[in-house]
């Protein structure tokens, strides 16, 4: 299956609990780190626990989240890659 | 005469009894014996069920509690603090009843009863049963009032609950007390057990390491939790000598810092850190070269370990002493560790051995320090001990042989300078700016509602903090006056609930979903020192941060700690509050072991001073000349208490008192009496005003009592008492002049 890029940011909003930001607002390229929407290592986790719920997806070193972090599009990939067959 | 100066000993801390509790045992012998042996002190998690994390090692004390002694009341960090007391008061082979009022007990706590509330609310959530009984025992300075109880001490008392360096904040704390002569004893420790919280917290963090911590390796991959006590006699030198007392170790150098960078993660190269070790090698007055070996945080984790080893180099350059992390032993037990990694150092020094960092095999390049990997003999006069924690909170202690000299820096008490007030109550926001009417005489609602000044705060901020330090952080901000860009700021926010809806909020969903889907930004925003620590990275504060929490008398406590830093120039300029908040949590704890009645109104809020010495402030708003901890007798002596005033202070100056007894039944009555008595003493009727009829019952309400106490002096007033009792036991006076 393809990940909805859009799906996934109402995901982000909703598990990082974003005020004032809209789907429509995060470009699929932008950083989310640092700059960008200016999330951190605490937010990060809260992305592990999203791909948990949502997507089926473990993970256990956040090394290993860390590349697939780095944008909307990074992680839409990384999820189609992981994700269980369906 | 400098020989007639050595025998005293002066008001030197020297530490002459310990007491451990821990998984690898009971009593220092015992834990000595697995150390000697290098034995592993982890094993399975078996306290509690564990449904995603059963097969986790942890350090676990496997001792029946009730067996070895502990009192059947209490939470069980209570019950490991009461064991661990009780074993340092026998070996110490003091007789407490010579100092009761000079001795008091200083604790580091970080879960408190959360282990045993999450008993009750298991029990609700899987059964609907209500068993209610734990959650009096759910605040920290619980183990404070059962230990000074069933010991007899009523000496200034409290507890810090700085996340994992509360242990050896507890000790910095308690040698404060004792060189700045509000005590002579002092029994100084920590205490925390496993519980939920912390093991589905810190699982959630994605920091724990499944088959055990392996501190400084190469592979390490996270820490391991564990849970004990331990407790340390401190005595100052004159008294320990005086009364033939046979010293175990000198309490040379102690230092506090933040990093003032992250909630959970340490400054990456461990300024911070280094900052701490060079305070407390600076306060001993020893060269880096002359520490001998140091007792590693050395948790386990990626980030810890590579910032601890840099902060190292950073302090002690080319030629690191020889390190050692024992987190292998007994676990990772929080706001014990620093009190057990204490203890460990002293026995270190007395036996002359360095304890091997087990668990480690292959040298990080980037650490590039290979640590003890063999526990080694050693001649050992200087060690030091780390201890770090969440929100950057760094504290360092060194210990040193008896015999050698001491070269402490002392500590001079000295009238203080209220410089700027921020108060955050309902419906109201003050900063710097007293204009009348600074509080109003009426309040619309006992809530905040929405924060007034939250607007001011920064979109992350915002969304991520929660409503406790959302309050304290105003508060704050409106105290810190513009002028005062000191270099060196130190932080003390107290509270008495600490983040109770943020926390049960965490646990509730671990316990209703098995673990599963937890909420990893709420764990670090449920520590008491959350707030503290906010402040910190807020007004980039980075001297000492602690957070405090001894029910109503939390304010007062965290304005002694703050006093003192700029007393022991620790610091240029100190942020001093309290804050709590209203919640059904702690609406629920209030009404079933508050003694709420009628007439109580719940309130929140949270007030904060803007410190620093009085020779060095223009134009203060205020001047606080004494303040004062203790314990009061059960039953109450009114005659007692007053005299414990009248002999600090001279009441013929006093305008006001100000009290705030809430409408609870029990302390009405003592406020009462023992203004009665001072009234009589002083030849005239002092006004005495309740503080509380403005802002409502909470335990952060002698903060606003104390903005309350410079706007009367504000508006005329020449002198005011800041008085309060706690439920629990606890006292503190504070006098406030123009």
């Amino acid at each position: 299956m393809c990940v909805s890029t859009n799906e996934l940011k109402e995901k982000i909003i909703e598990s990082l609990r974003l005020q004032d930001v809209t789907p429509e607002q995060i470009e699929d390229e932008a950083p989310l780190f640092g700059t960008g929407l200016g999330l951190d290592s605490i937010d990060a986790l809260e992305l592990v626990v999203m791909l948990e719920k949502h997507y089926g997806i473990v993970i256990k070193d956040i090394e290993e989240g860390r590349p697939a972090f780095r944008s909307v599009r990074t992680l839409a990939e990384f999820i189609e890659a992981k994700q269980p067959a369906k | 005469m400098a020989s007639a100066m050595a025998l005293d000993g002066g008001r030197f801390p020297v530490v002459t009894g310990m007491g451990i509790v821990a998984a690898p045992g009971f009593g220092i012998e015992e834990v000595w014996r697995a150390i000697e042996a290098g034995k592993c002190g982890l094993s399975p998690m078996k306290l509690f069920e564990s449904p995603r994390y059963g097969q986790v090692l942890a350090g676990e004390v496997r001792h029946d509690l009730k067996q070895l002694g502990a009192p059947l009341r209490g939470s069980r960090s209570d019950r490991l603090g009461w064991l661990a007391a009780r074993q340092a008061i026998e070996s110490s082979k003091i007789n407490l009843r010579d100092y009761a009022d000079r001795a008091g007990v200083l604790l580091g706590a970080s879960v408190g009863g959360s282990f045993d509330c999450e008993r009750f609310l298991t029990a609700l959530i899987k059964q609907g049963k209500m068993r209610a009984r734990p959650t009096r025992f759910h605040e920290c300075d619980s183990a404070i009032q059962i230990i000074t109880d069933d010991f007899g001490l009523y000496g200034p008392s409290m507890a810090v609950a700085t996340a994992c360096s509360s242990g050896a904040l507890a000790i910095a704390t308690a040698a404060d007390l004792i060189m700045t002569g509000e005590a002579d004893v002092m029994l100084a420790g920590g205490a925390d057990s496993l519980s939920r919280m912390t093991w589905g917290g810190f699982h959630s963090l994605l920091l724990v390491d499944s088959v055990g911590c392996r501190p400084f390796d190469a592979n390490r991959a996270g820490m391991s939790l564990g849970e004990g006590a331990a407790v340390l006699v401190i005595e100052a030198e004159e008294v320990a000598r005086s009364r033939g007392a046979t010293i175990l170790a000198r309490l040379t150098g102690w230092g506090a810092s933040c990093d003032a960078h992250h909630a959970t993660a340490p400054h990456p190269q461990g300024a911070g850190a280094a900052a701490a070790m060079q305070s407390a090698l600076r306060r001993a007055g020893l060269e880096p070269g002359a520490i001998d070996y140091v007792n590693a945080h050395g948790t386990g984790t990626r980030d810890n370990d590579v910032a601890e080893a840099s902060a190292l180099k950073s302090v002690f350059g080319e030629r690191v002493p020889p390190v050692s992390s024992t987190k292998r032993f007994f676990g990772h037990s929080l706001a014990a560790s620093g009190a057990i990694e204490a203890a460990v150092c002293i026995e270190a020094l007395r036996r002359g051995q360095m304890p091997a960092n087990i668990g480690f095999n292959t040298v990080d390049p980037a650490i590039g320090i290979e640590p003890v990997k063999e526990m080694k003999p050693a001649s050992l006069t200087h060690v030091m001990s780390n201890s770090f924690g969440f929100g950057g909170n760094n504290v360092v202690l060194i210990f040193s042989q008896p015999e050698s000299p001491a070269s402490t820096r002392p500590i001079q008490t000295k009238p203080v300078a209220v410089n700027g007030i921020g108060v955050i109550g309902p419906g109201v926001v003050v900063n710097r700016q007293i204009e009348p009417p600074l509080l109003p005489d009426t309040l619309p609602a006992h809530s905040c509602g929405t924060l007034v000044g939250a607007e001011a705060l920064s979109p992350n901020q915002r969304r991520r903090l929660n409503r406790l330090v959302q309050m304290a952080l105003i508060a704050a901000r409106g105290s810190h006056s513009p002028h005062n860009g000191a270099e060196r700021v130190a932080i003390a926010m107290g509270t008495g609930m600490g983040c109770l809806e943020e926390g049960a909020v965490f646990i509730e969903n671990l316990i209703s979903k098995d673990e599963r889907e937890p909420m990893p930004a709420r764990f670090p925003g449920s520590v008491h020192n959350a707030p503290a620590a906010q402040i910190a990275i807020d007004l980039q504060a980075r001297g000492l941060n602690s957070a405090p929490t001894m029910g109503e008398i939390s304010f007062e406590c965290a304005l002694w700690q703050a006093m003192n830093q700029l007393w022991a120039d620790e610091a240029d300029c100190a942020v001093a509050g309290a804050v709590d908040e209203l919640n059904k949590y702690v609406l629920g704890i209030g009404k079933r072991w508050g003694q709420w009645t009628e007439q109580t109104r719940p309130g929140e809020g949270a007030a904060a001073a803007n410190l620093a010495l009085a020779e060095k402030s223009r134009d203060p708003l205020a001047k606080i000349t004494a303040i004062h901890l203790g314990r009061y007798r059960r039953p109450f002596e009114a005659i007692r208490e007053a005299d414990w005033i009248a002999s600090r202070i001279d009441l013929q100056s006093v305008d006001v008192v100000l009290s705030g007894a809430g409408g609870m039944t029990e302390l009405e009555p003592m406020y009462e009496a023992v203004i009665s008595q001072l009234s009589e003493r002083a030849g005239k009727t002092l006004e005495h005003q309740n503080y509380k009829q403005i802002c409502g019952e909470f335990h952060a309400a002698s903060a606003f009592g104390f903005s309350k106490a410079i706007e009367l002096l504000q508006h005329g007033k020449r002198a005011v008492l800041l008085y309060t009792l706690s439920l629990r036991g606890g006292k503190a006076m504070t006098l406030v002049e123009r």
